[in-house]
């Protein structure tokens, strides 16, 4: 009908001061559905994430870097570790480290953001952080806990410039409680809340616990959610609000049915590797596949949770003898003989490759699927590709990368990774000039004043 | 307090790929009301149960997951059934739908009767794969879901010396498939909700499962994209391009603690000074490591773990971690989920909540707001509905129906 598609975050602006995942994944979403996103650094201590492999290695000069703050495009990471407070890089070659603004995992959780330059620790440069917080609808940080109380940025200050400004605080642990001092990454909100002990095979194995930040996707996600909870509500009733948040209480969330079983059964929770804790269902799990070199160590994961599920996975595997045995005659002895049922099975699905094997399961009605690397997500499955869940986005430094698009999909807004800038992550201090002249009413007098200063 | 979605009507018709999502926004304070099948839906008979009772009532998977929702029975496929079911979703704000593909539009109710029905409605589809494609027909569980979604390859045990594995990847438990769906939903709805404002229109929103899942893993997807680099699952720790040093170590209780390294300058002399308090130290106050360049590399990486380990060994798991944080020391505990409602922390910050059970006589223990909101209020109760408990109010009070016409409905089995 030719009408224009709306972003549904239109108008909505966000002061973002948060950093590595779980902070800053939460204004990426954020900025998926179309607000302002204005991302503040300070180059004395950058997000760990500028520093972390991997790196885009193909060098790319883009012409008009110098026109938008060439001067701190410049800047080589080793310089910005030797002047100050920077990342701990003991572990990490900084000669490999060609610029902070070629981190590709940095590229990917910052997409569709602004990025600016301000030293909060300046008085000046608070000022500039009000004049901003007077135009934005949400403030956003990750700090420790009492860091904007003690640059005098508190919710009373935020709320007398802004009075219906949002205003929500990420310290690991949350603001209100003895633990306000407590570090938290990823791995420890998983340990704390119980995501860790829940995720391994059972004892004596110890936990296998998680092979990423779970809890900083989790984190971002809650970040979000609650950013948005409030927008609405200011939507509604023109209120602002001040909301507390932590990166563990999200993970306590997830583990509310062992929470239940202990509260009303007293009992404690026990891994079951990949079997089923409380669906019925046999066999279920992991299953080795054949493979050679590269597709070595290769698994199939096999749930059946029916008798027609069964009845298809026998059929599949040709109806062996061994699968007519009274042990394995019903779900119940299925569940009760899964060692031997695991073993049967392997012996079969090691014989077979992966992902012929994924198709004929899933052709006969077995859920079935692959263990898939990256590599698989990103070069074989057929449908991801047919989703587009990865999308091209340009970065003024370092061309265009794939970039993980949100996987909800819109009819009629206009919604993806690319948010109102169209563009992966920002170039440290790439949007100064937009920022501060267009937003703030600078002028390039004051910025260069401010720049000589160490202000921006 | 008002909760923050105070004045949003959510219709569900969900199984456990939408219940999660249901249950946040009725924490977050809107008014869902879940429409089940007569009898039920199929989740009351997933475990555990309250004393071990099979029973479409007792299944404490459901209280979770259905937590401060209200709950009616319709058998929407029948064409009285349908017809309630067109007044209900006239009235709503929200419609989530984890049906298989296709089942409203049989009932004549595709996204344009939908809209024509109620222009306001964001309706919103959760399934497997997606409504098309190669593998739209494919089926998933929550494990399917964790390992085509790339999760499983990264969490398990490290490797043997040779490289080579003995144990499967790893799903971690419990639903974590559907959490991460139910959240990126949540993030969706309330999106469109707020762009409602603006336009005065709804909206559809599709969230196919898979691609959700596939996009919930850290390094492994950048390390492909930018160097072609696979990455391996390592016991309790990230998977990475090579093994790196342990973060998990026993402890004195037969339990488990984690230590991640301090990233910030000072950070390694901090943990240090820690240990050499617990006389615990080694031998890492030689000159020699006090050389950053001399800390580099897997053979003082594993020194350094063993010097950890023997540390953790001497306590127990809730015994010296407060300490460490106090100094900035990333180290806790690893907790059965259990575990934490004894804590401080949580009890001051009222993480967890009593819900009365009115018809076992009882109060339990449940998880409650995900942060501490401080001028809206997170949902304090009511427990998950019995089966058609809001029947009568929702059919007589709310749509008008007889109490005859309400019998005669039930003993045609359509409520």
């Amino acid at each position: 009908m030719g009408v224009k598609k709306r972003r549904p975050l239109e108008g909505v602006r966000i002061a973002d001061l948060t950093w590595l995942l779980a902070g800053a994944g939460g204004p990426r979403l954020l900025a998926s559905l179309g607000a302002e996103v204005i991302r503040i650094e300070w180059r004395d201590r950058l997000d760990f994430l500028r520093y972390m492999p991997p790196f885009a290695s193909k060098r790319k000069r883009v012409q008009h870097l110098s026109s938008i703050g060439g001067h701190v495009s410049a800047f080589r990471t080793k310089e910005v570790s030797e002047k100050a407070g920077a990342m701990d890089l003991t572990g990490l070659d900084a000669g490999k480290i060609q610029s902070v603004n070629r981190g590709g995992y940095f590229n990917d959780i910052n997409a569709g953001k602004y990025g600016i330059s301000l030293n909060m620790k300046a008085p000046q440069g608070r000022e500039l952080f009000k004049k901003l917080v007077a135009v934005s609808d949400v403030v956003v940080e990750a700090f420790t806990a009492e860091t904007m109380q003690k640059w005098g940025l508190g919710y009373d200050t935020l709320k007398a410039i802004k009075p219906d400004i949002i205003y929500m605080q990420q310290p690991g642990w949350g603001y209100k409680g003895p633990y306000v001092k407590y570090a938290s990454y990823g791995p420890i909100a998983q340990a704390v809340s119980g995501l860790t002990e829940q995720s391994g095979l059972p004892a004596p194995h110890p936990p296998a616990g998680w092979g990423f930040s779970y809890m900083d996707w989790s984190g971002a996600y809650y970040c979000a959610m609650t950013i948005l909870m409030a927008l609405y509500s200011k939507k509604r009733t023109g209120k602002g609000q001040y909301l507390d948040c932590s990166q563990v209480e999200p993970g306590i969330g997830m583990t509310g049915t062992a929470v239940l079983d202990h509260a009303v059964n007293g009992r404690h929770y026990q891994r079951t590797g990949n079997r089923s804790p409380y669906t019925p269902a046999a066999p279920h799990g992991a299953y080795p596949c054949a493979g050679q070199g590269a597709e070595k160590g290769r698994w199939i994961a096999i749930a059946v949770t029916s008798e027609e599920e069964w009845q298809a996975l026998v059929r599949v595997m040709g109806n062996p003898d061994w699968t007519a045995q009274e042990r394995f005659a019903s779900l119940a002895e299925r569940i009760k003989h899964q060692d031997e049922l695991d073993r049967l099975v392997s012996a079969w699905t090691q014989e077979r490759e992966p992902f012929g094997l994924q198709e004929r399961l899933q052709a006969a009605g077995v859920p079935a699927g692959v263990c898939q690397t990256a590599q698989d997500r990103i070069e074989r499955d057929p449908q991801l590709k047919h989703l587009n869940w990865l999308l091209p986005l340009e970065h003024a430094e370092i061309g265009t990368w794939p970039i993980k698009d949100i996987p909800f999909h819109f009819a009629t807004g206009q919604v993806s990774q690319g948010g109102p800038t169209d563009r992966a992550a920002p170039c440290y201090a790439e949007d100064n000039e937009y920022v501060y002249k267009e937003l703030l009413g600078l002028s390039q007098t004051e910025m260069d004043a401010f720049q000589d200063e160490g202000v921006i | 307090m008002d909760g923050f979605l105070f004045d949003v009507k959510v219709l569900e018709l969900a199984d456990e790929k939408g219940e999660f999502c249901g249950k946040l926004l009725a924490g977050a304070g809107a008014d869902v009301l879940k429409i089940e099948p007569p009898g039920g839906q199929a989740t009351r008979e997933i475990g555990p149960f309250y004393h071990d009772q099979v029973h479409p009532e007792r299944s404490l998977f459901f209280w979770h997951y259905n937590f401060g929702k209200r709950g009616i029975t319709l058998d929407i496929e029948s064409p009285p059934g349908t017809a309630l079911l067109k007044q209900l979703i006239a009235e709503a704000d929200v419609l989530i739908d984890t049906q298989p593909l296709g089942t409203l539009e049989k009932l004549g109710l595709d996204w344009n009767a939908l809209q024509a029905l109620n222009p306001r409605l964001t309706y919103v589809v959760l399934s497997p794969f997606g409504s098309s494609g190669p593998w739209r027909d494919y089926k998933a569980t929550d494990l399917v879901h964790l390992a085509l979604g790339g999760q499983m390859m990264c969490c398990g045990y490290s490797p043997t010396d040779d490289g080579s594995y003995d144990t499967p990847p790893i799903a971690p438990q419990m639903w974590h498939a559907y959490h991460i769906a139910g959240n990126q939903t949540f993030i969706a709805t309330v999106g469109a909700l707020i762009g409602r404002e603006m336009t005065e229109v709804g909206e559809m929103i599709e969230l196919p499962i898979h691609q959700a899942v596939s996009v919930c893993t850290e390094i492994d997807v950048p390390h492909w994209i930018y160097g072609q680099t696979p990455c391996y699952r390592q016991t309790g720790r990230h998977a990475q391009p090579a093994v790196g040093p342990e973060v998990q170590f026993p402890t004195k209780d037969g339990r488990y603690a984690i230590i991640l390294p301090n990233p910030f300058p000072g950070g390694y002399e901090t943990l240090v000074g820690f240990l050499e308090s617990k006389g615990k130290a080694g031998d890492l106050n030689a000159e020699h490591y006090k050389e950053p360049k001399n800390r580099r590399g897997r053979v003082f990486a594993e020194h350094f773990a063993d010097i950890q380990a023997a540390c953790v060994a001497d306590f127990d798991m809730e015994d010296i971690w407060h300490e460490a944080q106090e100094l900035g020391i990333p180290w806790s505990p690893i907790r059965l989920p259990e575990e934490n409602p004894d804590d401080i922390q949580w009890q001051t910050r009222a993480t967890f909540s009593q819900v009365e059970h009115p018809e076992l006589g009882e109060s339990y223990t449940y998880t409650g707001a995900p942060m501490l909101p401080n001028q809206c209020a997170w949902r304090q109760g009511p427990r998950a509905p019995l089966i058609g408990e809001h029947n009568r109010t929702v059919f007589c009070e709310q749509l008008g129906l007889s109490a005859e016409e309400l019998a005669d409905l039930q003993n045609k089995g359509i409520v």
